[in-house]
């Protein structure tokens, strides 16, 4: 009797919390279907699929996209923003001078600019803006807009500074925008496309505290507003903005261009392993981080867009003898080039993912020809370690241990890497650490051999001339100017060229010779997997900023 | 007119309580200044942290970054200005979100909050339940049962219990929504308190309330599976503490109804150590909801904190430890008054 009072008590319990559930269930479909239907009724536009079979509300309506993504986010002022989340945001809400179509970043084509011509020295680039392109508000785009806005990025003395370093930006006339750079740089039509570049309605950007001039990263206050409202020219603009739940977007009622076919996107954050059973179940349309391994076999429900990733894994041997005796020695640095088994490590990263023939990626300009990179040679890799007269060499393997990159862990091909050259002669010791923790040493230039990767800053192959010695990446494995004159002139010559043919050669041959010796090692393009529903048409992976929202149909 | 006797009672309370006030003060301190000794102590540097690997190598970049979180004055003094700005009630600037901490914490720590007090009344409701059953059904089924139960809900890690509710009850099964707060086209409720549900009620929206109930149900659940089991355990063994006692003995004796003498005459002592273990679970449920805010993403402390220590955003860090130590302070002292209010022997001693 008394078993059965308690067990009625707890099945009452039970009844609550279901009632409570089963509820709010019929109130979430409720509420989501009159939203949704809210929003259909401006749009026109391509129906999004639903989940079906599911007390779940499906949270798609005609117009509406979701995408999810695991954020990397801080802001989504333009000036101030350069995290991949960022990038793909605001390239859909703030028009650049040039921008790329689709999966295509060899070639930079018309956005704001309708042309632009370059001088011969490849120091001053004059972009002719259009006449009908106008901001959310309807302000006309001038040429004060683009100044204020390039200004500002580099004033800021944020993460995307850099990519106007040494230009200065003038403005003949209204509609007519001069880049005048210090030192010839060809890769500047490559560079205004980022979405950190964005232009934005100096007006109203003014008016909300913002500046461009010198000082401007004390003086500036206008980010607080444009993480409420974007002022930009681009296809959609900001409706909510959080950096750990979701950015809203909807599209631009003024938007000069190609009317996007989506009324609304929202870029939610998701973890990459719930994202397949959000888009499998149709709760999202766009799965952006899921790794080659969790998109196999996903079934005919929704398509998978699998394709090389313009991130690039490789290894570095210290070149400097205070740090390593052992990695410093060519001929050891020789024998892990050819030790190491690149076949394995493609596999080990999945479908879509490939070698890395030279350190800049297959999609840019200058790359490498599939099949041309360097191939595991064990008996040349172990006559390389015998003539460097170094006796079963142990050495350390540093690399970050808590992130990935594409869905890649460092510490799998770390493991790979050792087992590699362990059947060469050679003991890896592995040494993860944390990757704020693992930076400091490899940015000091003090890991003994490290596992690293490299993201595009902008799809120019100018960018990896900071593998050069002496350069960004070269100083953190000590290969140090002077130390290989012969690669450093090529480089120089590569940086002033502005004929993209010749450019293309000389950038195979600065990759040609890197395969041939040195300190630095390219291994593999990870996959980059977008998964998304059938019905979402015109999905195409960019390098920059992912996948183009605007562009979906 | 209150009686000398109770006036004096008053006094002790209002006096324990200072004092507890005052020892909190000095804990909030000690935490502070131990996150920040830590956070200093962590290898590693919150400009390359933040920077991307071409700013990083700006030196101007770097000098204004360092400028603008202080982190170009010397450690006394960064840690002095912290203090004095926590007293004027500014936690500092987000490395992260590029936002004041005070205005994140508003943010993030009413959903965690709301997740919690869901959490621990699921806990309380179901754990104490069952762990009175079981007690009551000492080594018959349903203690053996329950007993397995408990065992599986405080042994199974958190993530794993997660992805698997998250697997069957929303993507195999379609019973509870996947993630988030609310639906995506779903519009949060105007800012009273920060907690949905407690905001769509004040509002009068009822079918956000309803959704945000429905949000709540899964991840709710999950992070309660930890505490059911544990207070299931304590009550139970309380409970069967208390029943072998002679003065439940005599209640039967005196031919009450078994559930009055369980409701009146045990639930009541066994109540002190329950709430013990609620307390310091709720604590935990706090700034323990990492993984289960990961992958129900949920915006709360859990996803903040967890983004502040791989950022090295030595304000959040910071914001955040001081708010966990606030709760946990608040907390036993909660805990320790309601001794006094559950069992007169306890304050009057």
């Amino acid at each position: 009797m008394r078993v059965r009072r308690w067990t009625a008590g707890c099945l009452a319990a039970s009844l609550v919390v279901s009632v409570a559930a089963c509820s709010s269930s019929s109130s979430s479909t409720n509420t989501s279907t009159s939203t949704s239907s809210s929003s259909a009724a401006g749009s026109g536009t391509a129906p999004a699929p639903t989940s079906s079979g599911s007390s779940a509300a499906a949270v798609t309506s005609s117009g509406t996209l979701v995408v999810d993504t695991a954020f990397q986010l801080k802001t989504a002022d333009p000036g101030r923003m350069f995290e991949p989340t960022g990038l793909l945001v605001d390239h859909a809400m703030y028009a650049t001078l040039l921008t790329f179509a689709g999966d295509d970043v060899k070639k930079p084509v018309p956005d704001l600019a309708e042309s632009f011509t370059a001088s011969a020295d490849g120091k001053v680039y004059t972009f002719k803006l259009r006449k009908d392109a106008v901001f959310s508000d309807g302000t006309p785009v001038t040429s004060a807009d683009v100044v204020f806005s390039l200004n500002r990025v580099k004033n800021l003395k944020g993460n995307p500074s850099f990519l106007m370093d040494g230009i200065t930006v003038t403005t003949p006339d209204a509609t007519t925008v001069v880049l005048t750079s210090a030192t010839p740089n060809p890769a500047i039509p490559f560079i205004v496309p980022n979405s950190a570049l964005g232009i934005l309605n100096s007006k109203a950007v003014k008016a909300a505290g913002g500046s461009d001039a010198a000082g401007a990263d004390t003086s500036d206050k206008a980010e607080t507003a444009l993480n409420t409202n974007s002022q930009g020219a681009g296809p959609y603009t900001l409706t909510s903005y959080s950096t750990t739940t979701q950015v809203v977007m909807t599209a631009n009622p003024k938007y000069w261009g190609t009317k996007p076919k989506y009324e609304k996107i929202i870029v939610r954050n998701v973890q990459a392993n719930v994202q397949k059973l959000n888009v499998l179940k149709g709760q999202s349309q766009i799965a952006v981080d899921l790794s080659p391994a969790q998109a196999d076999g996903i079934g005919s429900t929704v398509q998978v867009v699998n394709g090389a990733s313009p991130n690039v894994f490789f290894l570095f041997t210290n070149n400097s003898s205070a740090i390593s005796k052992i990695t410093s020695n060519p001929d050891f640095q020789q024998a892990v080039r050819y030790g190491v088994d690149y076949d394995s490590l493609v596999t080990l990263a999945g479908t879509g993912a490939v070698q890395a023939n030279g350190i800049i990626p297959t999609m840019f300009l200058g790359s490498l020809a599939a099949g041309t990179g360097v191939k595991r040679d064990v008996a040349k890799a172990k006559a390389a370690l015998a003539k460097s007269g170094l006796n079963n060499p142990t050495i350390k393997l540093a690399y970050p241990s808590d992130i990935q990159v594409n869905g890649l862990n460092f510490g799998d091909l770390a493991a790979r890497v050792q087992a590699n050259l362990k059947e060469i002669g050679i003991t890896v010791t592995l040494a993860p650490a944390s990757v704020q923790t693992a930076l400091e040493t490899y940015r000091g230039g003090k890991e003994e051999m490290g596992l690293w990767e490299w993201g595009p800053d902008y799809p120019d192959p100018g960018d990896y001339l900071n593998f050069l010695p002496g350069q960004v990446v070269g100083k953190r494995a000590n290969w140090l100017a002077g130390q290989s004159p012969a690669l450093e002139a090529l480089g120089a010559k590569a940086a002033s060229t502005i004929d993209d043919a010749t450019r293309a050669t000389q950038y195979t041959q600065i990759q040609t010779m890197m395969n041939e010796a040195g300190p630095i090692m390219p291994l593999i393009q990870p996959a980059q997997v977008l998964v998304a529903a059938n019905s979402v048409k015109n999905v195409k992976s960019n390098a920059l900023w992912l996948v183009d929202l605007s562009e979906l149909g | 007119m209150p009686g000398p006797r109770k006036r004096a009672r008053h006094g002790d309370l209002s006096v324990f309580i200072s004092k507890r006030l005052g020892i909190g003060v000095v804990l909030i301190f000690g935490v502070m200044l131990m996150s920040f000794v830590l956070t200093q102590l962590v290898p590693g540097d919150p400009a390359a942290a933040n920077l991307g690997q071409q700013a990083v190598e700006d030196p101007t970049v770097v000098a204004a970054f360092r400028h603008k979180y202080g982190l170009d004055k010397p450690l006394p003094v960064q840690f002095l200005t912290y203090l004095w700005n926590v007293l004027h009630g500014d936690l500092g600037l987000s490395q992260q979100s590029h936002r004041p901490v005070s205005t994140d914490l508003a943010e993030y720590v009413p959903a965690t909050f709301e997740l919690a007090i869901f959490a621990i009344v699921l806990s309380l409701l179901i754990g104490v339940t069952l762990g009175v059953l079981a007690a009551v059904t000492r080594d018959r089924w349903p203690d053996q049962v329950l007993r397995v139960v408990s065992l599986a809900g405080v042994s199974m890690p958190t993530f794993w219990i997660a992805l698997m509710a998250f697997y069957l009850l929303f993507f195999k099964w379609g019973i509870l929504p996947g993630g988030g707060r609310l639906d995506p086209t779903e519009t949060a409720p105007a800012h009273i308190t920060g907690m949905y549900t407690v905001d769509a009620l004040l509002h009068g929206q009822w079918s956000l309330f309803g959704a945000a109930l429905y949000h709540l149900a899964l991840p709710g659940l999950v992070l309660a599976t930890y505490t059911i089991g544990l207070l299931l355990r304590f009550t139970r063994a309380s409970v069967l503490e208390i029943l072998g006692n002679d003065y439940v003995r005599a209640a039967r004796a005196k031919g009450l109804p078994e559930r009055v003498v369980v409701m009146r005459h045990v639930l009541r002592p066994a109540l002190v150590s329950i709430i013990t273990v609620a307390g310091v679970a709720f604590g935990s449920l706090l700034s323990g909801a990492v993984l289960v805010e990961n992958i129900f993403s949920w915006p709360g402390l859990g996803q903040y904190a967890y983004l502040s220590a791989i950022n090295l955003d030595l304000p959040a860090i910071m914001g955040v430890s001081l708010v966990v130590a606030v709760v946990y302070i608040s907390m036993n002292l909660l805990v320790d008054v309601l001794y006094g209010v559950i069992d007169p022997r306890i304050r009057l001693s």
